[in-house]
């Protein structure tokens, strides 16, 4: 019994952090339970629903195990349970076992392989094509966000490309195109609340998409190493209504008209947007 | 219980230890320069042009030339280690200088190739090309070096009359890593010279 | 296999502790050496926990000490070598050395019933070219712009002038270039003795599954190091001779370095080195939870073969660590489909282990208490990393503290809690004296207790999306709920810590005047315990001949105890010999064997 209380220990810790950790990640700012951030992109639900699946297939294998464990040691024990020579490797043994794995394979990493091949193929790896897509150049720095428009005259390297420092704002149920390059080091582009995550690299133009559901401000973060402040590289997208957006966009671009000079070379960062199609 | 073993002596099953042992040394080697070929490769398959433009073809006929040099010199070598193995009589040192003078003649060669590439105007600084030209044909080189101070080795193992058919692992092994120098050689010359 | 030749003992001071060729003494010099730099880089830990549980607060104590120019306080730069130089330390010279070199070395020869590696002096070569890495990297912490600090992972451009100038970067990876070194010499040794060295009548399937485990290890260390040796190469080339292997300008189309090429070089490597860094522990464990729970190895050859099949898989999956690269997607897909199969074989020898516990008469030892430890760590590590080896999630939870939870758990701590198993397990065989087990258990409960506390918390902020290797997460507002839960790691981290010095006790106060050992204190099977604690200088004398596994508990054909050497004599086990009966259906229940 004495061998006992550690283990009961244990398992009040354990349970004991499990309801914190659940109390505080499901508290008043968390609308979506289980500790995401609040989605409110169009195909964010699929990774929500996987992690959520997977989440619940593995906490069962996780509490077969600790079950079994348990079981072993407290029933099985020195004293109480005398050891049944069993080399398991019978026909009978190796059987099941390769039937076990096999099952738990096909149910639990089946399950995560069909649906992200899905979401793959629909959603992430889709990139839309129609001329109404809202496209953005992101050139990332140690350690900021810069980002072009091509203004309303929809040319790229024009006198009204509007160009903005950690503000990426677009319009709401529309998709966006990204593409992203670095001047330096990599970056990587990620919106926590749209769930999508892109490198950033000097020398090549990686892509991204997204559309977002709902208006607000919410943040762009970096998550990928690069450099003494890669914590502070935080930018903001800014979703607004379609009325708003086309506002801010004429607005930006007769600014950027008015107050454009052709002498100044680092102002004309960019490239030609890149129309290779996604394979 | 009567069946009857081979009889091997405490040297032989040395000497297939040390064999093996061999034999590991250089699938790790064999690595480290799969690893520098998968760069060339990478470099190359993202380059629209190869060379890039700009730069200069790499020559054919010196590398072509050190081709038969390396082939030779391995076949020399070879012919030495079998002689000793199988007991013929043989002048060692004159074998095993012969290998190492042909290893002399590729480095100067080599040198020759690399002085007339840098004249062009490539060097390892030039962009990717360079880099890669350069550093898998001096790391080869350099491996020929190493080569020739094994063999070095081996030759004053020779004129001390120490090599003799029942005990020759280090004539053994730097065959075998001759053999291996040589094998990257071909391969660099036909992926990267001739390609 | 060969009668190797008994040596004299050595005599001076430098040619018995200093320049040994004996696998034992070079096993000690790595432990040693590899428990130097684990406290080193849990140090590091610590006040990197420290930052994000009090960010812009001085470490206590002995902040001022550690960081005078800034007045204790953890700065951004700072942090970035601490993260740094954490994992590359904790990896390279902290497990290596411990796992692969104290374990290896000792315990090869002496299971495999050898009297030492078969090439004793490149053994001995291969330690003194760890401690020159080691001054190498010990020097890196004293250039002006300090050490190393574009993660362990040294991603360029980060990694090149560009990124982090100075020498400190170039020195940090010439120490990783000569440690790689040297565990290529350890592996062609390992390789090479467990290939030659086997005692008569031990084929490959009577090893000890340790032996497995370190002889599966060795091949990709031999196979995949050198990989690394490679990039790391072109990396000095780069930061030291304006080579652009891995440098592009911002728009350069043509001759162009790639940055991206680094990351395919250094996951070849990667992703098998993070198998090295476990398979060790997968082997240790295999063995003790037969040993203590006094049954066979639950389908020993399914375990070996399974670890066989983890370490061929492991070259082909290395993709997963670059998913949001921008890679194309039929790669992304068979890269993912690969991760996907690499669990199968690990599902079958986990299950194994389960399976050997069950009805067995488990004696819950300090070894034992370690190795449940390591199953339950590394069960609860491996089901995250479902998450991460599929595409769509991992989009989400890359490079966030999710990854970091799961790898700590699945690396750092089976390998950390398999470490100690293997550790109070040998200690009577290396020192000759018990290490104290009530004072282990004190050890192991804290340590376990710390461990889950850690790693699953920290698989909680990374869900909540919190990034890697931030200096601040308040920053961000979607993060800032989670201030307290870092609170909550980094004090369950400072307890781990602390608790190490329970065994840093243990294990010096036991080498002094720990109980004596008997040559098989354990009462168990393998060859080693069938010498004297500690061994002779040339293990056996004569080499013992092989007549059984090492997992033989509890044979009911067995009477009068219930282990078997494998160096006894074949009528030991009573009844018809072992080919004439089906293997693992002799026992059911009902024997006749005197406990």
């Amino acid at each position: 019994m004495k061998r006992l209380i550690p283990l009961a220990a244990f398992g009040a810790v354990m349970t004991g952090a499990a309801a914190a950790f659940a109390e505080r990640l499901t508290g008043p700012q968390r609308e979506a339970g289980l500790g995401l951030p609040r989605d409110v992109s169009l195909d964010g639900y699929r990774i929500d629903s996987l992690l959520m699946s997977t989440a619940v297939l593995t906490t069962i294998l996780f509490v077969i195990m600790i079950v079994w464990l348990v079981w072993a040691l407290v029933v099985h024990r020195d004293g109480k349970h005398k050891a049944e020579y069993d080399t398991g490797d019978g026909k009978k043994h190796v059987t099941t076992a390769v039937m076990i794995s096999s099952a738990v394979f096909l149910i639990v990493d089946g399950n995560l392989f069909l649906n992200a091949m899905v979401d793959m193929s629909e959603a992430f790896w889709n990139f839309p094509t129609s001329d109404e897509t809202v496209k953005i150049e992101i050139n990332a720095q140690q350690w900021a966000w810069r980002a072009r428009y091509s203004g309303t005259d929809g040319e790229w390297n024009t006198a009204d490309d509007v160009v903005t420092l950690n503000d990426v704002r677009v319009p709401e149920k529309t998709p966006v195109v990204l593409q992203l390059a670095s001047v330096d080091v990599i970056h990587s582009f990620f919106l926590p609340n749209l769930r999508v995550k892109t490198d950033a690299m000097p020398g090549v133009i990686n892509r991204l998409w997204f559309q977002a559901q709902e208006t607000g401000q919410f943040e762009i973060a970096c998550a990928q190493h690069c450099g003494v402040h890669h914590y502070k590289m935080r930018g903001v997208l800014t979703v607004l209504s379609d009325e708003d957006y086309a506002d801010w966009l004429r607005r930006m671009s007769a600014e950027a008209t008015r107050a454009y000079d052709p002498n100044d070379e680092d102002a004309r960062w960019g490239w030609e947007w890149d129309r290779e199609e996604a394979n | 219980m009567g069946e009857v073993l081979a009889y091997r002596s405490e040297r032989m099953r040395q000497d297939v230890t040390s064999w093996i042992g061999m034999v590991v040394f250089l699938a790790a080697w064999a690595m480290t320069f799969a690893a520098l070929f998968f760069v060339y490769g990478a470099m190359r398959v993202r380059s629209p042009m190869w060379p890039p433009s700009g730069i200069a073809m790499l020559p054919l006929g010196l590398p072509g030339l050190n081709t038969l040099v390396v082939l030779l010199s391995s076949a020399v070598l070879h012919r030495a280690v079998v002689r000793v193995r199988e007991g013929r009589p043989i002048r060692l040192p004159a074998w095993v200088g012969a290998t190492m003078g042909l290893g002399l003649l590729f480095l100067a060669l080599q040198i020759v190739v690399w002085r007339s590439m840098a004249e062009q105007g490539l060097l390892p600084q030039t962009g990717g090309y360079g880099a890669v030209f350069w550093t898998l044909t001096l790391f080869h080189a350099l491996h020929v070096v190493a080569g020739l101070g094994v063999l070095a080795w081996v030759l004053g193992q020779a004129l001390r009359g120490e090599v003799t058919t029942a005990k020759h692992a280090a004539l053994r092994h730097a065959a075998m890593f001759w053999h291996f120098v040589g094998t990257i050689w071909v391969l660099l010359f036909v992926l990267v010279y001739v390609a | 296999m060969s009668a190797q030749h008994i040596h004299p003992e050595p005599t001076t001071f430098l040619r018995k502790y200093w320049f040994s060729t004996d696998h034992k003494v070079i096993a000690r010099q790595f432990l040693w050496l590899g428990c130097f730099f684990l406290a080193w880089g849990g140090m590091m830990a610590m006040l990197i926990r420290w930052q994000l549980a009090n960010p812009g607060e001085p470490f206590p104590l002995i902040g001022q000490l550690l960081m005078p120019r800034s007045g204790g306080i953890v700065t951004p730069s700072a942090y970035t070598t601490l993260f740094t130089m954490h994992g590359l330390i904790m990896i390279f010279w902290g497990i290596t050395p411990v796992l692969i070199g104290f374990f290896g070395n000792f315990c090869i020869p002496l299971m495999i019933g050898a009297r030492d590696m078969a090439f004793p002096t490149l053994n001995m070569a291969s330690f003194h070219t760890m401690f020159i890495a080691s001054v190498i990297l010990l020097g890196s912490f004293m250039v002006p712009m300090g050490s190393g600090a574009a993660g362990w992972t040294t991603y360029p451009p980060l990694s090149t002038q560009v990124g982090t100038p100075g020498w400190g970067q170039t020195i940090v990876v010439i120490a990783i270039f000569f440690a790689g070194v040297a565990t290529i010499m350890g592996g062609i040794n390992y390789v090479t003795t467990v290939i030659r060295l086997r005692a008569p009548g031990m084929g490959y399937f009577q090893m000890p599954l340790t032996v497995w485990g370190q002889w599966l290890t060795a091949i990709l260390n031999v196979l995949f190091v050198p990989v690394l040796g490679a990039a790391a190469l072109l990396l000095i080339l780069d930061r030291t001779f304006g080579t652009e292997f891995y440098i592009n300008g911002s728009m350069a189309t043509e001759n162009t370095g790639d940055p991206i090429l680094f990351q395919h070089l250094f996951w070849i490597f990667g992703h098998p080195e993070v198998y090295i860094l476990i398979l060790p522990a997968w082997g240790i464990i295999s063995d003790l939870l037969a040993f203590f729970s006094r049954k066979p190895a639950y389908w020993y050859k399914g375990t070996a073969l399974g670890m066989t099949a983890v370490t061929i898989l492991s070259a082909v999956v290395y993709g997963h660590h670059m998913f949001v690269t921008g890679m194309n997607p039929l790669l992304g897909k068979s890269f993912m489909l690969l991760t996907l199969i690499i669990s199968v074989p690990a599902e079958v020898f986990f299950l194994n282990w389960l399976h050997t516990m069950w009805k067995g008469s488990i004696r819950w030892t300090v070894p034992m208490a370690f190795s449940v430890g390591v199953v339950f760590v590394f069960g609860l590590g491996g089901l995250t990393g479902l998450f991460l080896g599929t595409i769509s999630t991992d989009l989400y939870l890359h490079d966030t503290y999710f990854v970091v939870g799961h790898f700590h758990l699945t690396m750092a701590a089976a390998a950390f809690l398999g470490s100690f198993a293997g550790i109070y397990f040998w200690f009577p065989k290396v020192y000759g004296r018990m290490m104290s087990e009530k004072i282990g258990k004190w050890h192991f409960w804290l340590s376990f207790i710390t461990i889950n506390a850690v790693f699953c918390g920290q698989l909680v902020v990374g869900w909540g999306g919190m990034q890697r290797r931030l200096y601040d997460p308040s920053v961000y507002t979607f993060l800032e709920h989670l201030g307290g839960v870092n609170k909550l790691i980094s004090y369950a981290a400072f307890v781990l810590g602390i608790s190490q010095l329970l065994f840093v006790y243990n294990f010096i106060a036991s080498m002094i005047r720990g109980e004596k050992a008997g040559d098989n204190p354990w009462h168990v099977g393998t060859l080693e315990w069938s010498v004297p604690s500690p061994p002779k200088h040339y293990n056996f004398d004569p080499i013992p001949t092989v007549y059984h596994g090492p997992h033989e508990y509890s044979n009911p054909k067995v009477t009068g105890k219930d282990w078997v050497g494998q160096w006894e004599p074949p009528d030991v086990i009573g009844g018809p010999p072992a080919g004439e009966e089906k293997k693992g259906e002799a026992a059911s229940g009902s024997t006749q064997a005197a406990e």
